[in-house]
């Protein structure tokens, strides 16, 4: 009987191209760059904020090593936790307003009509700008006498609103931007959950009588709803990252009395204007486990929406 | 042209997952033999490992007098037809029959004119400059075909070809298959899991249940005397009445006993099993006109085929399916008498499932 | 939906759609109408929205900033009337185009190896993929600076690029194994059974096939490359930096001169909105990793 020993006398074309060294050839320089940009930043990272240190005013010096004092600063200064405060402010009223808007427009936009693919198509273009721009455009309409204003004040008769200036107000201005720029994905993503309904689903309802808020509450809500968290998912953590509006729109301090510095800005702060590296390190840690812990909640209410 | 020869083969996905067991199968040359078998009884892996597409575990495959473990594919000489035609979407129709070819250095004109033959052949010539996914099904069937013959290969190897025609052309396409076949005289490997496939075109089948290979043989010898109880079960239409008795020798006869059943076999069995499973078709059990009936039963179903008409009959135990001619007429609920065709019964041991007759 | 509505229902329907679709698309009109003003027109207190009738539109900003600098005079001073945004513009083009060329070929590949073959942890290889991308820039922020001014790929083209193709490769890996493991094994099976390679399958059939795929996916990444702001902004000064830090540089001196910034901004935006409509049937794909399919 012939016996599998042999195997090995027969040479395949292109031998050293086996499937498995294909398969790491093909995937290596991805990890390899991702390791290079990420995972050794964030190593490096750790290990300095346990280091009072920083780039530009120690340069070259041992790095002196002071264990968790810096999160300990940071989880007893009040500034720090009002730098959250701020953030989950501003991402959770852009979220909810994104979500709400969004869903709205997907509902109206449900159906057909003339124009649709190309009003569609011309209305999801705030997502695809670069942020720059876009708060560059509402830092030009927001101005004291800006176009929006002139509404506000000469049109509707109350009184202008300083945008950039006031307090109170910066942080809605960033909110409004951030709604202007986003509301567009919700409502893509809501479409998407809104068309893959099948229309038999009404068509049953029709038949038993249902109400149109019992067909929403009913089959609407509960269809979309996997689809819109995701979603929501995607526009948390984006929001929660996000610095260039702000930054374009009110500077980098997060405008008067910093009343939109997010933590990413408040790193920013630490981290180049003080050059405190280590302790902006240490924030940065602090802001990714906070991002983390959410995810992995934002993803466990996903799975839960879905076993129904 | 060649033989295939699988030794001991075994598959092996991962440590709880077998899907071939120790396989040996011999394909004669220019056979055309379907391996049968239900979704997951490992038909379609012993295929691909035949084909390169995947690599056995255990044992050895050859191809002519070549043996192949290990060789890639492309070195094996065989052609492959999937299910789903895997027709490239972007070529034309042309491009893909002649896809194969140009993977060997074959010179421009000798394509042409093989790319014509086999178009010929198949009665595609009008298609050539066609995108495949345009075309009806069995267009795209005979554009798969196309590409297969075109190589001249060794061997044959189909995936379930037909699955994806509508019954007509399925119909169609079985009988020009085996024509061709028949008129390369190329070894084919056919995967199905429709047994009427398997029995109008092949030579041989084999069937294979749970990784096991069951039986090979004709497909007469496959229905009339199959050799474990799946075989006898899952070929033919209603599948095979199957009754559990025990076999009884008494004054030197065997009889089949169980509740509703004392049935005197013609010829005694010489067998240490007491436990059986008896089996008889539904075409062998007859409507009894006198009282000798050998099973009585209620009717409770009446399916009319028009050539020929299926009972269920509720003998109490259990219900047995009975094929009459269309002028027999039962009425339902009626009680009867069934007899049974002492040619043609077959009976298994309850173990190891394996036949005690043929 | 029912589309057997009453004219009231209609007239509601078209009223509010009307409406929010001129407020969604306002700013885009003011920035656009505003980079045909006149300096004086544009900071006219009251509104105009009516070309010709309103105020006199002129090609003058768009004229001006590719010759002149936009912004402060200090930032001229070393360019001889050679334009800085024009050179801003031309280094985001070549940014662009170098890490959209390089993620697209590294990204499928990595895709394609994921899809088609038994990878160890596969599920947390992809996830891993993807957090990456999860990860705030700033955080990784501070390193990188640090690491890239060790390494002299702080002001380079190849610095940024490569952290752009960083950026883009998670989108790509995920965007492209979703289409790999829509393209049947069977036609690489049927192209090695006749005797071509692995490789050989992958150019001849693979690559043809998810070609339209490859394009939209790169139409997303360049987009992602094009607007980035937090690293170029940071790690990119001077000549090698891109436009959107140069934007935001000129706001903050001193008084804008909005009209030939709104013509800037035209110019940057331009492709991209070619680039929507271009890929917009696969705009839900790419804007969620190919998490949302339809």
């Amino acid at each position: 009987m012939a016996t599998s020993s042999n195997r090995s006398n027969l040479k395949p074309r292109f031998s050293w191209f086996t499937d498995r060294r294909l398969a790491n050839l093909f995937i290596f320089p991805t990890l390899i760059i991702l390791f290079f940009v990420t995972l050794y930043p964030l190593i490096w990272s750790l290990i300095v904020s346990f280091a009072d240190w920083s780039v530009i005013k120690n340069a070259g010096e041992a790095r002196e090593y002071i264990g968790v004092e810096n999160y300990s600063e940071l989880l007893g200064s009040k500034k720090a936790w009002e730098r959250f405060v701020v953030t989950g402010k501003i991402v959770g009223a852009s979220v909810l307003i994104e979500l709400v808007l969004g869903f709205g427009i997907a509902m109206l936009l449900n159906r057909k009509f003339r124009g649709r693919s190309v009003m569609m198509t011309l209305m999801l273009i705030p997502m695809m700008l670069s942020p720059v721009v876009v708060a560059l455009f509402w830092r030009f309409m927001m101005q004291g006498n800006g176009v929006l204003n002139y509404y506000i004040h000469e049109v509707m008769g109350l009184e202008p609103v300083l945008w950039l200036a006031s307090r109170a107000i910066i942080p809605w201005s960033v909110v409004l931007v951030d709604v202007w720029m986003w509301t567009p994905f919700m409502m893509l993503i809501c479409l998407a959950g809104l068309s893959a309904i099948p229309q038999y689903l009404y068509e049953a309802a029709d038949v038993d009588r249902a109400s149109g808020w019992f067909r929403f509450r009913h089959i609407t809500l509960p269809m979309v709803m996997p689809v819109v968290l995701i979603g929501v998912i995607f526009r948390i953590m984006d929001a929660y990252k996000m610095i260039d509006i702000i930054f374009v729109l009110v500077g980098d301090k997060g405008g008067a009395g910093r009343a939109a510095q997010t933590a990413a800005l408040y790193v920013y702060d630490v981290a180049f204007k003080s050059f405190d590296t280590g302790l902006g390190s240490a924030y940065g840690y602090i802001m990714l486990i906070f991002i983390i812990a959410l995810a992995t909640l934002l993803i466990r209410a996903i799975n839960s929406t879905k076993g129904e | 042209m060649a033989t295939v020869q699988l030794r001991n083969i075994e598959k092996q996905f991962a440590p709880d997952a077998i899907a071939v067991k120790d396989l040996d199968l011999d394909i004669a040359d220019g056979e055309f033999l379907v391996l049968l078998g239900p979704s997951g009884c490992g038909k379609t892996t012993t295929l691909r490992m035949i084909a390169g597409l995947e690599t056995q575990t255990q044992g050895d495959i050859h191809i002519g007098n070549r043996l192949v473990n290990g060789l890639p594919a492309g070195e094996r000489d065989i052609a492959f037809v999937f299910q789903f035609y895997a027709l490239y979407p972007h070529l034309s129709v042309k491009d893909n029959v002649s896809f194969p070819l140009r993977a060997q250095n074959i010179s421009k004109s000798e394509v042409d004119s093989r790319v014509q033959d086999v178009a010929k052949r198949l009665r595609i010539e009008h298609l050539l400059k066609k995108k495949p996914n345009r075309l009806p099904g069995g267009e795209q069937q005979r554009v798969a075909l196309a590409r297969a013959m075109i190589r001249q290969p060794q061997v044959f190897l189909m995936d379930e070809p037909l699955t994806n025609l509508d019954a007509e052309l399925r119909a169609d396409m079985r009988a020009e298959l085996k024509h061709l076949q028949h008129e390369l005289g190329t070894t084919m490997v056919y995967v199905t899991h429709d047994q009427i496939e398997a029995m109008s075109m092949s030579h041989r089948i084999a069937v294979m249940n749970e990784g096991v290979l069951q039986q090979v043989d004709t497909p007469l010898n496959i229905y009339n005397k199959p050799q474990t109880l799946f075989v006898a079960t899952f070929i033919g239409s209603p599948p095979m009445n199957i009754i559990e008795c025990a076999l009884v020798t008494e004054d030197s006869n065997s009889y089949l006993k169980s509740d509703n059943l004392n049935y005197k076999l013609p010829n005694t069995i010489d067998s240490t099993s007491q436990q059986v499973y008896f089996g008889i078709r539904a075409e062998d059990l007859s409507v009894a006109s006198d009282s000798t009936a050998d099973i009585k039963g209620d009717v409770i179903l009446r399916e009319p085929l028009g050539d020929e008409t299926l009972y269920r009959i509720d003998i109490g135990s259990q219900i047995l399916n009975i094929k009459t001619s269309p002028k027999v007429r039962l009425t339902i609920g009626d009680t009867i008498g069934l007899n049974i065709n002492a040619t043609n019964i077959h009976l298994f041991d309850k173990e190891s499932e394996r036949s005690l007759l043929h | 939906m029912n589309n057997n509505l009453s004219l009231l229902q209609r007239l509601g329907f078209w009223l509010v759609l009307s409406l929010v679709f001129i407020i969604s698309m306002f700013p885009l009109f003011w920035i656009l109408t505003s980079s045909f003003k006149t300096r004086a027109d544009v900071i006219s207190t009251t509104p105009t929205y009516i070309p010709f009738v309103q105020y006199q539109p002129t090609l003058d900003n768009y004229k001006s900033i590719f010759i002149s600098p936009i912004g402060d005079a200090a930032q001229s001073t070393a360019s001889q009337n050679i334009s800085v945004f024009r050179n801003k513009l031309l280094n985001s083009v070549i940014i662009t185009a170098l890490s959209t060329l390089l993620a697209v070929l590294i990204g499928t590949l990595t895709a394609y190896a994921i899809s088609r073959y038994n990878i160890i942890a596969k599920d947390d290889l992809m996830f891993f993929i993807l957090s990456t991308r999860m990860l705030p820039p700033i955080v990784v922020l501070i390193p990188i600076f640090v690491l890239f001014s060790n390494l002299g790929l702080k002001n380079s083209y190849l610095g940024l690029s490569l952290l752009y193709i960083s950026m883009n490769l998670p989108f790509v890996v995920w965007i492209m194994k979703g289409f790999f493991d829509e393209i049947p094994v069977e036609y690489e099976e049927a192209a090695m059974i006749d005797g071509y390679s692995r490789l050989q399958a992958i150019y001849k059939i693979v690559i043809p096939e998810a070609l339209p795929a490859m394009a939209a996916t790169a139409v997303f990444s360049m987009i992602i490359s094009w607007n980035e702001f937090v690293f170029a902004n940071f790690l990119n000064r001077d000549a090698a930096s891109t436009v959107p830090p140069f934007l935001n540089s000129i706001i903050g001196v001193g008084a804008v001169e909005w009209s030939r910034l709104a013509a800037a901004s035209v110019i940057f935006v331009l492709p991209i909105v070619i680039f929507t409509f271009l890929v917009r049937n696969h705009l839900l794909r790419g804007v969620t990793f190919g998490a949302v399919r339809r």
